[in-house]
């Protein structure tokens, strides 16, 4: 009970955080994101945007999947992340390029072969 | 395989065949000579459904979270010692002195 109590009068000013759970929430945010940019790559790329249209695109899908994530922590960001960039904008450049690549691959295949 | 599993392959299947779709549109519009400005309203309903059955299934796929706050009910260990038939309490350490405050003074 004491450890409990030191535990919380510690963490009012450094938080202390379960760093394994962390290390594995960032992991399943990079997947979701990784699976995201490549499926909104090939959607674009059927629908046939160009040009700064389809980069629009992808913020517009990476908006709706921070949303979504939100949702999958319940509303309560403390509980499971550090902050909130982790859902905002965690992966969300990594995954530009995977987009870029199934946008053009996608593209190429529906509209100029 | 989870539900999860199955809406993406579902999802996968859907944007393939939309992008099937739109090759054959393309092909007709080529016949028509006509230009192509964007897929048939059809197709869009197929990638937009395509696009949520995989948001959906990218969100839920996944590893669940995990709470990180170090005192949350979550994160506590409940599992006993698996040699609990071995474990005596019936020791010298009865005979000492016992003193629970005794931790605290130092």
């Amino acid at each position: 009970m004491a450890a409990a109590a030191t535990g919380g009068g510690i963490s009012a000013d450094v938080p202390i955080l379960h760093s394994e759970n962390l290390t594995s929430n960032v992991k399943s945010i990079y997947y979701s994101r990784t699976f995201l940019s490549i499926i909104s790559g090939v959607v674009a790329g059927i629908w046939g945007f160009t040009g700064l249209m389809g980069f629009v695109f992808y913020l517009l899908v990476m908006m709706v999947a921070s949303l979504g994530l939100l949702v999958k922590a319940k509303f309560s960001i403390h509980t499971y992340f550090d902050s909130w960039n982790r859902i905002l904008i965690e992966g969300v450049f990594g995954g530009l390029m995977s987009f870029v690549l199934f946008w053009t691959f996608a593209y190429d295949i529906v509209h100029i072969f | 395989m989870g539900i999860g599993h199955v809406l993406g392959v579902l999802g996968g299947a859907l944007l393939a065949h939309a992008a099937y779709a739109t090759i054959q549109y393309r092909a007709v519009l080529k016949i028509t000579e006509e230009e192509f400005s964007s897929p048939p309203m059809d197709v869009m309903m197929q990638l937009l459904l395509g696009l949520a059955l995989c948001m959906w299934a990218g969100l839920v796929v996944p590893a669940k979270f995990l709470s990180v706050l170090p005192h949350s009910e979550e994160n506590r260990i409940v599992s006993l010692p698996a040699n609990l038939d071995f474990m005596t309490f019936n020791h010298r350490g009865r005979a000492l002195p016992s003193d629970p405050d005794l931790k605290l003074k130092t």
